[in-house]
């Protein structure tokens, strides 16, 4: 089941999977619920930015001026 | 933590076991050393708001999380010659990142599996939001919540779990990546998905009911 919501299987298992799927409404329903809960997932968790500092001293680690970061970061 | 040029200095040290050019900082770098340095901008430096966050999610502490990516990158370049080109460097230094929480953090941690909700808010509020929220009008109650709620229902899952959805979901790694990453087999993985995404799938609806919507399981 994760394996079918992370396209993770094989193309023959996916065929057996989804044939599988048309034939049993229990694990439809459970393959739309997952799919939807790593939807929400990806979706909702919130990404932040490093901060200055720390792109700074990265920047200095790999010897790039510092006085242009955002050319390279972004 | 700021920036601090002592401490820093005092790191990048050359390791003694390996074979360096010692040189001034005022000389000039050798053209392999530059184009080191190009190649690991591009390869490694590109996923440092990745690290970050992955950071933030592991300590639950922005100073400790910016030590942690500092020092993976650190030991990243020293070691760039050991990445294997043409493999996932984001794995990779996934992989190094974590091996240091583990080395440096995980020891002094709190009780494992103890979640400080109120640190989390504080937490949440203490830094801006770099994703613009998408604003369609979704009836589904999943649209509904907030990403603090699932923020909460993520961390209150076993540490195991929580942790392969994150570098599944988030990350978007593979399952192969991630058993490298967590040092388990691909099976065992597999199953840490499932298992994880129904328990996070059962607090998440206990939101949705919260504010009166309706589930899969009323129906």
């Amino acid at each position: 089941m994760s394996a079918a919501v992370d396209s993770e299987l094989t193309l023959k298992e996916e065929q057996e999977f989804l044939q599988h799927l048309s034939e049993c409404k229990e694990c439809k329903e459970e393959f739309e619920e997952a799919k939807k809960t790593k939807m929400i997932i990806r979706e909702r968790i919130v990404q932040f930015k490093a901060p200055p500092s720390l792109i700074i001293s990265i920047m200095r680690l790999t010897g790039i001026s510092t006085k242009e970061p955002e050319e390279t970061i972004i | 933590m700021l920036f601090e040029p002592g401490r820093f200095q005092l790191m990048d040290k050359p390791d003694p076991n390996r074979q360096i050019k010692t040189r001034t900082k005022k000389e000039s770098l050798s053209r392999e050393e530059r184009k080191k340095q190009l190649e690991f901008q591009n390869e490694a430096v590109v996923h440092l708001n990745s690290l970050y966050n992955y950071a933030l999610h592991l300590t639950m502490n922005p100073d400790d999380a910016e030590d942690l990516v500092q020092e993976t990158y650190l030991k990243a370049y020293r070691f760039f010659n050991s990445f294997e080109r043409g493999t996932n460097c984001k794995a990779w230094l996934f992989k190094i990142l974590k091996n240091n929480y583990i080395n440096r953090f995980r020891k002094n941690s709190k009780e494992p599996g103890k979640v400080d909700y109120d640190l989390i808010k504080d937490f949440y509020h203490s830094i801006k939001d770099t994703r613009v929220d998408t604003s369609e009008a979704e009836t589904d109650y999943f649209h509904s919540l907030l990403h603090e709620e699932v923020y909460q229902a993520l961390q209150s899952l076993p540490e195991e779990f929580r942790e392969v959805i994150q570098l599944c979901d988030i990350e978007g790694f593979t399952y192969e990546e991630i058993a490298n990453m967590v040092e388990s087999p691909i099976g065992t993985v597999r199953s840490r998905l499932y298992r994880g995404r129904k328990l996070l799938r059962a607090q998440l609806e206990g939101y949705a009911k919260k504010y009166g919507f309706k589930t899969s399981t009323d129906q």
